[in-house]
């Protein structure tokens, strides 16, 4: 599939501010989370920035982002509108949270958890939207959706630990939080590389009906010589090497250093202004991880009608 | 409404015989050309007359080999436009409403005026139906010339899709597939007919007939004696044509 930039992003951002108030809720239930305002200021600063980046970006794909509106109807039917509608219903009780919280009234705990749930709602359904695809085998898996949610509260828990390391605030049970959902996030990765690609149903055989005992089927001759929209959009290769290359710099980048450089935060006798700046630069890094692993979602998907266009199985 | 209708009495739909089918490419020719000037208008073309052009159609034909190790390999070639499903997935998940399954005649449409151009539906469908126009910003798929086969117009002959109509050899049919008396009906029973990728259980209306087995009686006995019999007349031909399509 085609790797859409704005999708990747919309994907990457949005579930990294979604992340971040999965996180604040899982806190609250086990400790406080009353942050002196500056602290509390700059979450939400962030979130929102994340969640709005995000969702503005994900109507720049479209052919007219002015009917975007008209995707809040089909919610019957399409996991693509259920997530719309999701995603502005979770504004409500987030800027009642937002508001609350910064003026230290006590609802704001109510307000918390009812917009965490809606903030998973909505990164649940854009992980359906690509989990029911049956066109795609290798998205249409049960760990797709998953992924989707340990990416958010992964980078959600990073997100505030590096700004708590920022503002020097220390937040009981943040560092058990972050390593483990990071941790979460590699291993659920891992188990998707490792089963992917092992459950092909679809064959030239089956795309042409052509095929069966003692026959092959295998194209000719494509319907042009040029390319056209299908072949653009549904049919792109990576070299293995390559994909290979990128699997790793994702694991690194955004699992492993972050994970190696929280745990021996401790231990490193370095000036505090260089830890706050390597935690500036390590969450970088997990981003642009968390846009190489979004990339190779699409790039690697193959789609079911390659086979019309020279694949001989999906 | 994207849900998909619950009753299903009428199937328009098409067959296409695999058997027949010359890979001339004239039902695609004919289909851009009614449908640049009709539902659909227009077609657009990205850089037509330069060196990488590329843009929307409705139906292109494919051509396979078919490598058999007892009857030899064979070439067949394989035109493919929408398949007006009955489970569409294309339909289901559009999120606006404006890709739609209608329930008098089961035709998959789009809504040029409420499509936001999101590419899902084309994702969801597996047969490669949809296309994206790039200078509308919509999706457009094959209509079945909704515009034509209703039109009061036109002849009653005409009033059948353009590939349909254009066919030279006759290897596209049109009708009801949801009528079990209909002709076009008893040509898929007769003919084994079947669907493409049944495993991704859209329930395709367009069904596909199958290249007949090669007739090895009919090639060697037959022709054989065709050359040494000197009343050899038009009409044994047809006797021979007839002996090989059973």
């Amino acid at each position: 599939m085609h790797p859409s930039k704005s999708t990747i992003f919309f994907t990457v951002f949005s579930g990294t501010g979604y992340g971040i108030i999965l996180c604040l809720s899982c806190l609250s239930l086990i400790t406080q989370i009353n942050f002196d305002s500056d602290f509390k200021l700059i979450l939400i600063i962030v979130s929102f920035a994340f969640i709005c980046s995000g969702l503005l970006s994900s109507t720049l794909h479209l052919g007219h982002p002015e009917r975007a509106w008209r995707s809040f109807s089909q919610w019957k039917s399409s996991w693509l509108s259920r997530e719309g509608l999701a995603a502005i219903f979770t504004f409500i009780p987030l800027v009642l949270f937002y508001l609350l919280w910064y003026l230290e009234n006590n609802l704001f705990i109510f307000f918390l958890h009812l917009s965490s749930i809606l903030c998973l709602v909505t990164v649940y359904c854009t992980g359906q939207i690509y989990a029911t695809l049956k066109t795609i085998p290798v998205w249409n898996n049960k760990l797709v959706t998953p992924i989707y949610i340990i990416n958010a509260i992964c980078m959600g828990a990073l997100s505030i630990y590096c700004l708590a390391c920022f503002y020097e605030v220390k937040v009981i049970y943040l560092y058990h939080l972050t390593i483990s959902s990071l941790v979460l996030c590699l291993f659920f990765k891992l188990t998707y590389w490792y089963y992917i690609n092992k459950n092909t149903k679809s064959t030239a055989n089956s795309a042409t009906g052509l095929g069966g005992k003692n026959k092959n089927v295998s194209l000719f001759e494509g319907p042009h010589t040029g390319k056209n929209f299908l072949t653009t959009e549904m049919i792109n290769k990576i070299k293995k090497e390559k994909a290979n290359f990128l699997r790793v710099c994702f694991s690194i980048l955004t699992c492993v250093l972050p994970i190696y450089m929280i745990v021996q935060e401790a231990s490193l006798i370095i000036d505090i202004f260089i830890l706050k700046l390597s935690f500036f630069i390590i969450f970088i890094f997990a981003i642009i991880g968390m846009l190489i692993e979004r990339y190779l979602f699409f790039i690697q998907a193959k789609h079911v009608v390659s086979l019309y266009y020279g694949e001989n199985k999906v | 409404m994207t849900s998909l209708p619950k009753k299903q009495n009428k199937k328009l739909g098409l067959v296409i015989d695999l058997d027949i089918c010359v890979g001339c490419h004239a039902c695609a020719v004919s289909c851009k050309e009614w449908n640049t000037s009709g539902h659909s208008s227009p077609l657009h073309d990205i850089d037509p007359y330069g060196d990488d052009p590329t843009g929307v159609w409705f139906n292109r034909i494919h051509t396979f080999e078919v490598e058999n190790e007892i009857n030899g390999s064979k070439t067949v070639h394989f035109p493919k436009s929408c398949l007006h499903c009955s489970d569409a997935p294309c339909v289901t998940v559009c999120p606006t409403g404006a890709s739609y399954k209608r329930e008098e005649d089961g035709i998959v449409l789009v809504n040029p005026d409420t499509c936001i151009g999101c590419k899902l539906c084309s994702w969801a469908c597996p047969y490669g139906a949809r296309e994206y126009d790039e200078e509308a910003g919509i999706m457009k798929k094959c209509t079945l010339c909704v515009d034509k086969i209703y039109n009061e117009n036109l002849p009653e002959s005409d009033r059948v899709p353009a590939c349909v109509s254009t066919c030279p050899a006759g290897a596209r049919s049109f009708g009801n597939l949801g009528d079990e008396n209909s002709e076009i009906f008893r040509l898929v029973e007769e003919r084994n007919g079947y669907d493409l990728m049944p495993e991704q259980e859209c329930a395709p209306t367009n069904k596909y007939l199958p290249p007949r087995e090669k007739n090895d009686q009919f090639s060697s006995d037959k022709l054989s004696s065709v050359t040494q019999d000197n009343d050899f007349t038009f009409e044994t031909w047809k006797e021979i044509i007839k002996d090989a399509s059973k």
